[in-house]
């Protein structure tokens, strides 16, 4: 392992080399930014990733049945298991999906479950993506110039290969293609994680597209090429937000979606990806509930924990939160991307006070949780030395005709010794990830 | 019961060619419980390819394309409706016609203004009728006065707007007296333009209210589409290559045969 | 991979012909930087130099060397002719493969590192030769033929739109129009016949074609129909 860190410098100038980025906008000008890597791994025991496994697919799996549930039956509601409002006052919620069961029913086709682990090596799940989930590219290139920089490592460890990304992502897609050919769609170069759009388009052989590659006709989405020729489109994997998607549909203004998407997606002619309105399953609200949901869906004991949770919009909950608030972490649910996350520890007495009105006035818009104790990982900091981090995981789990969690996944550390937020959009590094094989 | 003869048509027409030119129309009064529709004509021109599709509120919607160049579009329909309305149409209700919405929002305007009503014991139409008089004494009718982007809230502070406005803000009063409530957009007799107004849920099913007429919807209104709001319920969207100003012209007419 | 977009041929084309300038004027560049030392007349070796190439004179003998190699909001420098080449080569990973555009992505860094540092010569050496590679790794990696054919369509217009403006030698300049006929017809892109043909005549006329410099030019900027 020593040989893997002696090369970190190496390993990054390889990133940056094959251009591996991500983009920032700041005072409203594009910038392309390294992501830095650290060649500490994560390592995940055996024994750790079996539960691990279990659990996210147990999770994955009642997201997907939640999800087709809310724009079918609403049986959950009408159980009485989860209130209609974190339902109908969520933004991810789209009326336009009313009705629509995805080809094979699969809504959440590529989710992105974000885990913590706390100093007693239990792991608990801070939060679920099922838009759009990104971050795969990185540790997928990265794994490759580990590999170069120290086969010894990769010989005495028994490490999971995780080179198969792009194989399980086409599989997924191609279990719901409804005929034609498969695309990456990306809004453009200057997206954040464009660098991963081209990345797993050339590594999965799907067709990378623009938006005004793309048009609809009878219900049915092609692809335009140079010479005039048109090809369907039977599977699209969308890396642009729902309210973008079509013009048509949702945000009339839209220039970078493809006018009548939504309706060759409702006549069943093109397979989604993600499914459009997946918004209402991972909403900060919700997530509260999806303990509840794999018992409600599954009949099962969740196997991965939520951090504990509180909803203030119930009165005992709220009460508890009010008289703790300076313990707590506080989570705005319409934010996302470390956005909106506040620290009762880090507010001054009146902030607090404020911040307990808003919580009182606004109950449905907050949740709270208790802080958890984070098991530091290690970095190597500028001067070669081991320094302690806050780190998380993002796992992916990708439902195709079976639901399968990618062995491996996207470690996110803080760079600030101070900090919590690990999102690469405010200046965090990333890790490799390993899973052993025994 | 009354039998209507209506036509609807829209004349779009551009000062420089546009192409690769998508549009969702909703102008297509649907049949149900209360309305009776005999489609005799409808067109959409020039349009190389046309579907009918249903969005995700139920409204009946023609999508197409036009791929080449073009200076104007055209689309219209005509036919009759037997109608009978002043009954609730019974239907199960959806959840999200209980919470706001982009332009019903609660606003503290329109909150204010509730508190400071006695809305009278009764069911929910009662109830509802009672807010549709009480917003219908305290807004004034201005053309021109307010947009299409215009929401409930900031029509109410001005205490002027139009059928959209009206219907919109009668819809935030209604949820807050706990009454679902969904914008509907249709046409009346008598009027050169479609019209708004509102459905409200009776605990059986949907009952329609005219906010700007202080009206209950009888026999002589269409209905075409209904939705949250305005937004889920546009007329005709449509985005194109070009760069142009377009001209457009709307015909409605509704009229009583006997 | 498989299917080119009007946007993505486009883009192909474009990135042909921006690595084509840069890899062929350096060259050139540094027979014009050699050719200063021995010179008393340095603006009027660059001032040609410019008007060959119809690019606005915007030099002193003192700010020329920099100015046109490095300056980044100087939109003929060669490196905001290399930015126009990775952001043409950045939309086509999928068909170029990373391995490709990674020449691309050095080929920048190197002209962006290399501002100031004294010896540009030296400097940018790595440039031409990451452009070999480049062009390597589009012969062995791109599977796609049409792909190639669009960007060697794009290198070699502009190659020989090159070679006509610095007056290489007539055996070169046929060379680089068969090459660039070549790949024009196996390319599928909309060619101008006319034009092409023209461009033909002109130039299989040899002693006296360069009276024809001017139409020769615009022939072959009109050479292409707009997709």
């Amino acid at each position: 392992m020593n040989e893997l860190m002696e090369h970190t410098q190496e390993i990054n100038n390889l990133l940056s080399r094959y251009g591996v980025k991500f983009g920032i906008y700041k005072n409203n000008t594009f910038h392309e930014q390294l992501f830095p890597f650290d060649a500490v791994p994560r390592v995940i025991t055996h024994e750790e990733y079996v539960k691990l496994e279990k659990g996210l697919i147990q999770r994955v799996d009642a997201l997907n049945l939640f999800l087709k549930d809310i724009y079918t039956d609403k049986k959950i509601i009408k159980d009485g298991i989860v209130p209609e409002d974190f339902v109908f006052l969520s933004s991810g919620y789209l009326p336009q999906c009313e009705g629509i069961v995805p080809p094979k029913g699969i809504f959440s086709h590529i989710s992105g479950i974000d885990l913590v682990q706390a100093k007693d090596k239990s792991w608990y799940i801070l939060e679920d993506n099922l838009r759009v989930p990104s971050g795969a590219s990185y540790p997928l290139i990265a794994r490759e110039l580990c590999r170069r920089a120290s086969p010894k490592t990769f010989r005495n460890n028994k490490i999971v290969d995780n080179r198969n990304y792009h194989k399980l992502l086409r599989s997924t897609m191609e279990n719901v293609n409804c005929g034609g050919i498969s695309v990456i769609m990306t809004p453009g170069r200057y997206n954040a994680a464009y660098f991963e759009h081209s990345y797993l388009a050339e590594r999965s052989g799907c067709v990378l597209a623009m938006c005004n590659d793309l048009f609809v006709e009878k219900n049915r989405l092609y692809y335009r090429d140079y010479k005039g020729d048109k090809q369907q489109v039977g599977a699209i994997y969308r890396r642009i937000s729902d309210e973008y998607l079509d013009p048509l549909t949702f945000y009339s203004q839209s220039l970078i979606g493809v006018p009548g998407i939504m309706d060759a997606y409702r006549a069943g002619n093109v397979a989604i990806i993600n499914a459009p309105g997946n918004g209402v399953a991972d909403d900060k609200g919700i997530y509260y509930f999806v303990p509840k949901m794999i018992k409600y869906y599954l009949g099962e004991e969740p196997i991965l924990r939520n951090a504990p949770t509180y909803l203030p919009f119930y009165e005992e909950d709220r009460k508890y939160v009010l008289e703790h608030l300076d313990k707590l972490v506080i989570k705005d649910v319409a934010e996302a991307g470390g956005y909106g996350v506040v620290f009762g520890s880090d507010l001054s007495k009146e902030q607090l006070e404020d911040m307990k009105k808003l919580v009182e006035k606004e109950s449905r818009r907050f949740i709270a949780q208790e802080v958890i104790d984070f098991l530091d990982l290690k970095i190597m900091d500028e001067d070669g030395a081991l320094v302690p981090r806050k780190a998380d995981l993002r796992a992916f789990v990708l439902s195709g005709e079976a639901t399968k969690v990618w062995p491996s996944g996207l470690t996110r550390f803080s760079r600030n010794p101070d900090s919590f937020v690990v999102n690469s959009s405010q200046g965090g590094g990333f890790k490799d990830t390993w899973v052993l094989s025994q | 019961m009354r039998k209507l003869r209506f036509l609807y048509r829209t004349i779009l027409k551009f000062d420089a060619p546009v192409r690769g030119h998508s549009f969702a129309i909703r102008c297509i009064p649907p049949t149900n419980q209360v309305q009776q529709v005999n489609i005799e004509e409808r067109y959409v021109t020039p349009a190389d390819c046309i579907n009918e599709v249903t969005d995700g509120f139920g409204n009946l919607r023609y999508v197409g394309r036009i791929n080449d160049y073009h200076t104007g579009f055209e689309y219209g329909v005509r036919g009759t409706a037997v109608v009978q309305s002043m009954q609730v149409q019974k239907e199960p209700l959806h959840g999200m016609y209980k919470y706001p919405s982009a332009f019903t929002g609660f606003a503290p305007s329109i909150r204010a203004f509730y508190e400071s009503l006695t809305v009278p014991e009764g069911d929910a139409l009662s109830r509802a009728v009672f807010l549709m008089h009480a917003l219908y004494e305290t807004m004034q009718y201005e053309s021109g006065s307010t947009s299409i982007y215009t929401t409930a809230g900031e029509a109410f502070e001005k205490r002027k707007g139009v059928c959209q406005d009206y219907a919109h803000i009668l819809i935030a009063l209604c949820k807050m007296a706990g009454i679902p409530a969904r914008y509907v957009v249709g046409m009346m007799i008598g009027e050169g333009y479609t019209h708004a107004w509102v459905e409200i849920y009776t605990g059986e099913g949907w009952y329609g209210l005219d906010p700007t007429n202080n009206l209950h919807i009888d026999d002589y209104y269409i209905k075409i589409a209904h939705g949250r709001d305005y937004a889920d319920c546009i007329v005709d969207r449509g985005i194109f290559n070009g760069f142009t100003n377009q001209e457009q012209e709307i015909i409605v007419s509704v009229e009583e045969i006997s | 991979m498989g299917i080119i977009s009007v946007e993505k041929a486009d883009h192909l084309f474009w990135l042909g012909r921006y690595t084509e300038r840069v890899f062929t004027t350096l060259r050139k560049f540094f027979h014009v930087y050699d050719n200063m030392i021995d010179t008393q007349e340095i603006e009027r070796l660059y001032g040609e130099y410019c008007e060959r190439l119809s690019i606005p004179n915007i030099y002193t003998a003192d700010t020329f060397v920099q100015k046109y190699l490095f300056d980044e909001e100087n939109p003929d420098s060669m490196r905001a002719n290399m930015e126009r080449a990775y952001d043409n080569a950045v939309v086509l990973r999928d068909e170029l493969t990373s391995n490709a555009l990674a020449y691309i992505q050095l080929s920048l860094d190197v002209l962006k590192s290399a501002e100031g540092k004294g010896a540009p010569i030296f400097k940018l050496q790595p440039v031409i030769d990451y452009l070999f590679a480049f062009w390597g790794c589009i012969d062995d990696y791109v599977e796609n033929e049409e792909c190639r054919n669009i960007l060697k369509a794009g290198k070699y217009l502009e190659r020989l739109d090159l070679y006509l403006r610095l007056e290489y030698h007539t055996k070169d300049i046929e060379k680089e129009f068969c090459k660039l006929e070549k790949r024009l017809v196996k390319s599928g892109l909309p060619v101008n016949t006319k034009k092409l043909n023209r461009l033909k005549a002109i130039i299989a006329k040899e002693e006296e074609w360069s009276s024809c410099y001017f139409e020769a030019l615009s022939c072959l900027g009109g050479i292409l129909e707009v997709m």
